[in-house]
């Protein structure tokens, strides 16, 4: 009897804890439902739907997924996005851990060095994308100035549409600013002992990288490659001042860099087709979806968790 | 057992606050709702009633529209114009659908057809039929772009137009070029007189590059007598003068080369910058509107200004030209639309447009006021002299609002992109946009 009271108390308290917990972070959760779960719902119905954003919506059921289906425009803007997140993302974060381990050797001047790799992370991306459209200037620009010296062809980086989407490419490498300094956190995290045992078993630089420090770090690589296959597929800034600042329509030349977001940014906004901006925005999210947890599949036989190893 | 009760009960606080976020917003719009409800009806107090009049315009333009909206405030007191800049259509678009709709607002005309075929426009026929505005006194091709189909959903307050070519003087005198040329066939003459290359085959100067500063699908079909559609839902972007004008461009991108002229393009300064290709020397001839290069048009200034050439085997297309109107309109849920149509009213009356007109350095839309001495004799429209003449052209045209305008445009863009380059033919390029649009405009007639 007592033993039944001592426990409905201790249950009754850790109610009251949930709820003053729940009453703590309130502000957030209110905010996370009003203006995150519920447009995300309201966007799945809108989907469903024929909807100007003035009229009432009316349902079409999966009219919009199947014309979708049958959008060539969507495929374009689509092999656009697939190809900068195939060519840039995956460089550019090999070129951050090569920056990474550079900056995690001891030389002079180091912290001055990790400033200047980080400085352009805080240019915001559209006057960064501005000052990149005179870098890239076919006649003027510094990139052909040095091509030139060197006798190599100087791409018209800006209007043709072979180079619109190289150009977005070099661009980014100048921005991973941030992923540098993650990967250098990630690699100071890497006890010394294991390249003390290394040295003393007589391995080779490279081996050391191979088998300490890659397998070491490889959560964060894990890390960013998810978030950076989030955030490609919302690629959308850089892409949409290149076309703009250059006085062209959206999409840029040919529609070389009509990017997923930028299309579907255009239909919504431009062409009033919300149901159908909706539907693309949930094809996005699938897609997303699907690729990050391949992502999350297959790191198990490449991602190792401290001493798993 | 525990855990599945706290489980439970986070999911009961988790809906609660679902279901409460929704009543929250559900209830502003009621209150909102009944606020607007209570505004109407107040009929036998005769009180100032504050209408919010919006315009997309910079700082400094929006202070003109102030200051005409002053002047109309002075003139009575039973309307008192707030006005607002700085609110660009995505603002508008906001604040239209989100239910907090101004009472009036300038805009660019292409967001009329939009707008109003989803219902966000007040129709104005009625309110024209009942106090017997005259709308035969603006500018046809002015009023037009306000329309979708017959019906009137807005009015223009100013206008712009492409119809003239501008010159660069001095490239004409040194290549020997006495007068500008009258038809397309002599332009493109003058235009590979006015291209020099250097050594290595580059493009150094050029005479016309017809996509600059745009690719312009509305001014080309116009000046070879096109048209968008046929009145009456059919598409007719891939009829012979739509595709002529197209194949015209195209010949000075076969002629100078798609290369040479890419490369060029991206060299060239921006517009009205001490770079400016027209003013230094690199550009020979564009397509002119009437607020561009205002201070270097006079006797004195480095660029000519002549009637944008016809094509040799149709002079009656002589004086084409696009009409590009600033719209003013009334959204369906402003809370003061009888107030806000009176106002607009006053800024179509004669003595208003001429003082907008002067102000902003733009055409009035109302046809007795471009032979109006207080416009003509005044000194700041001396340069526009030639664009007021012109205005009364019958030969003006403009495209057709509708709801898928943009998306029209963008798919002539697309095509008419390819075939300049001579990746697809004019024909074929106009058949795709036709083949593409033609259901979207089915769907919308029905």
């Amino acid at each position: 009897m007592a033993a039944t009271t001592l426990q409905s108390e201790s249950k009754r308290r850790a109610r009251k804890r949930l709820y003053t917990g729940l009453l703590f972070i309130s502000p957030w959760l209110f905010g996370l439902l009003v203006f995150q779960l519920l447009p995300i719902m309201t966007s799945l119905y809108y989907s469903l739907t024929d909807f100007n954003l003035f009229g009432s919506p009316e349902w079409v059921g999966v009219d919009n997924f199947v014309a979708l289906a049958h959008d060539k425009k969507m495929y374009l803007s689509l092999y656009n996005t697939i190809f900068i997140t195939i060519f840039g993302l995956f460089p550019q974060i090999a070129f951050a851990l090569v920056i990474a381990l550079l900056l995690n050797r001891d030389v002079k001047g180091k912290s001055l060095y990790r400033t200047i790799y980080f400085l352009p992370t805080l240019v915001p991306a559209i006057a960064g994308s501005l000052l990149w459209m005179w870098l890239l200037n076919a006649q003027y620009g510094l990139i052909n100035e040095v091509l030139g010296y060197l006798h190599l062809p100087a791409p018209n980086w800006l209007l043709d549409p072979k180079w619109t989407k190289p150009s977005l490419i070099l661009m980014g490498f100048w921005g991973t600013g941030t992923t540098t300094i993650m990967y250098l956190a990630a690699l100071q995290d890497v006890p010394k002992l294991y390249y003390e045992a290394a040295s003393i078993d007589g391995a080779s630089p490279w081996q050391k990288f191979w088998n300490i420090t890659f397998p070491a770090i490889s959560p964060m690589t894990l890390f960013l490659v998810i978030m950076g296959l989030i955030g490609s597929f919302q690629y959308f800034s850089q892409g949409y001042i290149f076309a703009d600042g250059n006085g062209q329509a959206i999409g840029g030349p040919e529609n070389s860099i009509l990017f997923y977001a930028i299309y579907l940014y255009q239909t919504a906004f431009s062409f009033l087709k919300m149901g159908y901006a909706s539907a693309m925005a949930w094809v996005l999210f699938v897609i997303v979806f699907i690729l990050t947890i391949i992502v999350f599949k297959t790191s198990a036989k490449w991602v190792y968790y401290g001493g798993e190893k | 057992m525990k855990k599945s009760r706290g489980k439970k009960s986070l999911i009961l606080f988790t809906s609660l606050m679902l279901v409460a976020s929704m009543g929250l917003s559900a209830c502003s719009s009621k209150e909102k709702d009944a606020a607007s409800s209570s505004g109407s009806g107040d009929a036998p107090k005769k009180e100032t009633v504050e209408i919010q009049f919006w315009n997309p315009f910079e700082t400094d333009r929006s202070k003109k529209v102030e200051k005409i909206a002053e002047e109309f405030n002075a003139s009575q007191n039973e309307i008192k114009v707030k006005v607002l800049g700085n609110q660009d259509d995505q603002k508008q678009l906001t604040a239209i659908s989100g239910g907090a709709a101004p009472d009036i607002v300038i805009t660019y005309w292409n967001k009329v057809g939009p707008w109003a075929e989803a219902g966000a426009v007040l129709n104005l026929d009625e309110m024209i039929k009942r106090d017997n505005f005259d709308t035969s006194q603006i500018i046809p091709a002015a009023l037009d772009r306000m329309k979708v189909g017959d019906k009137i959903y807005g009015f223009p307050i100013s206008m712009s137009m492409a119809n003239k070519l501008f010159y660069n003087k001095k490239m004409f005198a040194d290549a020997g070029i006495t007068a500008p040329p009258e038809t397309l066939e002599q332009m493109f003459e003058d235009a590979k007189k006015l291209t020099e290359k250097d050594g290595s085959g580059n493009i150094t100067q050029i005479g016309f590059i017809p996509d600059y500063p745009w690719i312009d699908n509305v001014f080309w079909p116009i000046i070879f007598g096109g048209s968008w559609d046929d009145g009456n839902g059919k598409l007719t972007a891939n009829q012979k003068a739509n595709v002529d004008s197209i194949a015209y461009q195209a010949s000075y991108y076969k002629e100078f080369g798609n290369e040479g002229i890419a490369k060029f393009k991206s060299g060239m300064g921006k517009m009205e910058t001490p770079q400016d290709p027209i003013l230094t020397g690199k550009l020979g001839m564009m397509i002119g509107w009437e607020n561009w290069y205002i201070d270097n048009r006079g006797e004195n200034g480095e660029i000519g200004v002549a009637p944008f050439p016809y094509p040799e085997a149709q002079p009656e297309l002589k004086n084409a030209g696009m009409v590009s109107p600033v719209a003013m309109f009334i959204p369906a849920k402003g809370k003061h639309p009888e107030e806000a149509w009176k106002f607009m009213q006053y800024l179509l009356s004669e003595d208003v447009q001429i003082e907008y007109a002067i102000a902003h350095g733009s055409i009035p839309i109302l046809t007795k006021a471009l032979d109006n001495p207080k416009l003509t004799g005044n000194e700041k429209m001396k340069t526009l002299k030639d664009f007021l003449e012109s205005a009364k052209s019958p030969n003006l045209k403009g495209f057709p609002n509708s709801i898928y305008i943009d998306e029209y445009l963008q798919s002539l863009n697309e095509e008419t992109e390819k075939a300049l380059l001579g990746k697809i033919s004019p024909q074929e390029a106009m058949d795709t946009v036709v083949q593409k649009m033609q259901p979207i405009a089915d769907k919308d007639k029905k």
